[in-house]
């Protein structure tokens, strides 16, 4: 390799170092701007109505897909906003739990499923999606670096950020897909005519046992239960609420029971509804094996108010 | 170590800077590839480096007493011993528990019940790649193409250079050896090819491929709630995925491998745009089957002894193709498909006395390859049976679409990497080469483009496809 290739390579180097640097802070910082005023969409718009409005609701719904399917928020009296998310767990709840005012009187529903507690490889990473708000709000910047959630090259190509979710802010913030203010985060599972054949035929299938020998406790999805827990301690003022919502055919109850061993010991007012329609109910409540269908969360979510004092009817 | 890590993008720049200020001595510069090699390879599962070792001694001392020895048997038996040996190895490691399983399953259907015979066997990476290249290199000195290196640790690097190490390209001894025995230079032709090639090669594999892996893994893992449009989709999806994923991982070898200066074969040139089957093969993972074509196709005959006996060669050499990708009756049956469909168009065009199609060919061969593919991911037969019957009863209802921000993002690279693909073949030129047109600066940009498309889309698929095979 003589003078010249070397000039050549560190030139090349240089200017690529430069070049998609600059490229990335304009589009991490026009993508910044975009998505502030986005407010529809899983993936951004729902994160900013729940940080816009967190501070004047009085009732929140946290936890993953189960979650926001399964808690109708207009059934109930207080004015609710359900955050449930696909794909996220105890470490995404969590997070956004620690952003929640201060010595405000709120109603919190913490949605659990024991996947997140006896999996041994969950790490967490569902907090990543919380990303976008990195560096732009304090508990969440403080999270994502308090937990190793951010890879080393994000300190340099900010736009990392916004993985997977660029094209879904551009298109919500062209297009909104609903009318955000009259939204309460819920959203039903409507089975179309067509699908309920092959509804009918996934709830059929015999299902393997995916019991283990021994369930161990995952450090981390503990390590976020009990920041819930330190987090309700300090502001006395909320009240939560921890569940577990109904599965078509849970097998397995082993996990059930420690978990719920688990929230006995830390003192947490858990209750696990996984076999609540267990054999009792038509497929209707279903739209697959672990998702209701809107009416099986309208069941359950009036189940819900006749169970807890703390709620009402409109 | 995968290309697409963090450990990598560390791992190449540290070698490539003490690699060349070792340019004084080739021979040098060969001891640091090989300790890295091995490094590179031992960063997955250390254990599995005897094998690697075990492999390149026995073709070294095998090839020396192939050529040293005058006597036609002799030299016969020293390739059966390497044969033997390499074959066997693969055997064990990759298709021990398919046979143990097939056997099982065949006794019990003539009410022979057989006690479990499978073992708990961990299939090392590359290991059909590795075993391929020493088998051609035996094979080549057994015809007389080329001489038995003495250089020990240029064998070894042969064998284990880092680049092309767990999934090729399969590399011909009679290409990479000359430029492992000999001084490498790297000019600016090669740094341009190389850094061009290794973006677009992720570019391929972590922004398009393992998007559209999202769709394809969600349909392909409950296809029997799915309707035909789903799993026409995911088909389609497959096709490019699995071409993106592995013509990606190729691209970045071939990259890496200029910037130490050598000069792989090419791999990939643009298969779906390929009138006949035969052309597909011609450029599709074309180290593979340029090597099926001179060690197996060849030897069984080729198409010199007569029409009937080329057709089962054909057959035969593509049933050993599918068998080669992995342990399951459905890659024999991939193979088989492909097998059958280039020997019907060997008949057509020797009875119609023409080369190749028109432009329907690009129709017809896309389908037959779909088709094909459908066995290749499916996870066994029933299931392969079941997407087909649903494709062609048309049972084509509303598509599933799932995660609709992944599946417009899937849709939209996806149609960027055609676009990409449409670029090079419209400008008469390859993609190895097409890095050479660009300047510095226009490099960078482009460079930096791709840089701000795989930190806004990568997604975090772990492993290569073709890791398993």
């Amino acid at each position: 390799m003589d003078s010249k290739t070397v000039q050549k390579l560190l030139k090349i180097v240089l200017f690529t170092v430069v070049i998609s640097y600059a490229l990335d802070k304009l589009v991490f910082f026009s993508l910044n701007k975009i998505s502030d005023e986005v407010m529809t969409g899983q993936a951004i718009g729902k994160l900013n109505q729940f940080l816009s409005n967190k501070d004047s609701t009085e009732f929140f719904v946290f936890g993953n897909s189960r979650a926001n399917h399964h808690i109708d928020m207009s059934l109930f009296k207080q004015k609710g906003y359900n955050m449930g998310i696909d794909g996220t767990g105890i470490a995404y709840s969590s997070t956004l739990i620690s952003t929640l005012p201060q010595h405000k009187k709120q109603l919190i529903i913490v949605h659990v499923d024991t996947k997140n507690f006896f999996d041994s490889l969950y790490d967490g990473g569902d907090m990543r999606a919380l990303k976008s708000k990195y560096q732009r709000n304090p508990n969440i910047t403080e999270a994502l670096k308090k937990n190793n959630q951010l890879s080393s090259l994000q300190s340099f190509y900010y736009s990392m950020n916004y993985n997977g979710n660029a094209i879904g802010i551009l298109k919500n913030y062209f297009k909104p897909s609903y009318n955000y203010k009259e939204y309460n985060g819920y959203d039903p599972l409507y089975v179309s005519k067509s699908q309920e054949s092959i509804r009918d035929m996934v709830l059929a299938k015999s299902m393997t046992s995916d019991c283990l020998d021994n369930y161990i406790i995952n450090a981390k999805a503990l390590k976020y239960l009990k920041s819930i827990k330190i987090f309700s301690e300090q502001n006395p003022e909320k009240t939560f609420i921890f569940l577990t919502s109904p599965i078509h055919n849970d097998i397995c109850d082993e996990d059930n029971k420690k978990l719920h061993l688990l929230m006995e010991e830390l003192g947490l007012n858990y209750k696990d509804f996984s076999n609540l329609y267990k054999n009792s109910n038509s497929n209707t409540y279903w739209k697959d094996r672990t998702h209701m269908s809107d009416k099986g969360a309208e069941a359950f979510s009036k189940h819900l108010i006749n169970t807890y004092n703390e709620f009402e009817y409109p | 170590m995968l290309f697409n890590s963090i450990e990598y993008l560390i791992f190449l720049p540290i070698v490539f800077i003490l690699y060349w200020l070792l340019k004084s001595s080739y021979k040098n510069q060969n001891i640091l590839l090989l300790i890295s090699s091995y490094v590179f390879y031992g960063w997955w599962d250390y254990r599995f480096l005897s094998l690697i070792i075990f492999s390149s001694f026995l073709d070294y001392y095998v090839g020396l007493k192939i050529d040293e020895t005058a006597e036609a048997s002799q030299k016969k038996r020293w390739l059966l011993v390497s044969l033997c040996s390499n074959l066997g190895l693969l055997g064990i490691f990759k298709y021990y528990n398919f046979f143990a399983d097939s056997f099982a399953s065949t006794m019990s259907t003539i009410g022979w019940e057989v006690n479990d015979l499978t073992l708990n066997i961990i299939l090392p990476v590359g290991i059909s790649f590795y075993t391929f290249q020493t088998l051609s290199y035996s094979i080549d000195i057994y015809r007389g193409q080329i001489k038995a290196t003495k250089d020990m640790v240029g064998f070894f690097t042969f064998v284990s250079l880092f680049p092309q190490l767990v999934a090729g390209p399969i590399e011909r001894a009679s290409n990479l050896i000359p430029q492992i025995e000999n001084k490498r230079t790297l000019n600016t032709n090669l740094i341009k090819t190389g850094i061009f090639q290794i973006f677009i090669g992720l570019f391929r594999k972590v922004a398009i491929a393992d998007n559209l892996g999202i769709y394809v893994d969600s349909v392909y893992a409950n296809q029997d709630i799915h309707n035909g449009s789903t799993l026409l989709i995911a088909t389609v999806f497959y096709a490019f995925q699995i071409y993106f994923d592995f013509s990606g991982y190729s691209d970045i070898a071939i990259g890496s491998a200029k910037l130490f200066g050598f000069n792989f074969s090419r791999n990939f040139n643009f298969p779906y745009f390929s009138k006949t089957l035969t052309e597909f093969w011609r450029r599709w993972h074309m180290s593979l089957s340029f090597w099926l074509r001179d060690y197996l196709y060849i030897s069984l005959g080729g198409n010199r002894k007569g029409i009937i006996l080329t057709y089962r060669n054909l057959l035969l050499t593509m049933l050993l193709g599918g068998l080669w990708h992995g342990s399951s009756w459905n890659f024999v049956i991939w193979g088989g498909i492909h097998g059958l469909f280039l020997s019907l168009e060997k008949y057509t065009f020797s009875v119609l006395k023409i080369n190749t199609f028109n432009a329907l060919g690009y129709i017809y061969t896309f389908v037959v390859v779909l088709i094909a593919w459908i066995f290749f991911r499916a996870p066994d037969f029933t299931s392969a049976s079941s997407i087909i019957g649903k494709l062609f009863s048309f049972d084509f209802g509303p598509a599933f679409i799932g995660d609709i921000n992944a599946f417009v993002n899937a849709i939209v690279l996806l149609s960027l990497g055609v676009l990409v693909d449409l670029k090079i073949v419209s400008s008469n030129s390859s993609l190895e080469n097409y890095g050479i047109r660009f300047s510095s600066l226009n490099l960078s940009v482009i460079v930096s483009v791709i840089i701000l498309i795989l930190c806004l889309f990568y997604s975090t698929a772990e492993n290569f496809i073709y890791f398993q095979f």
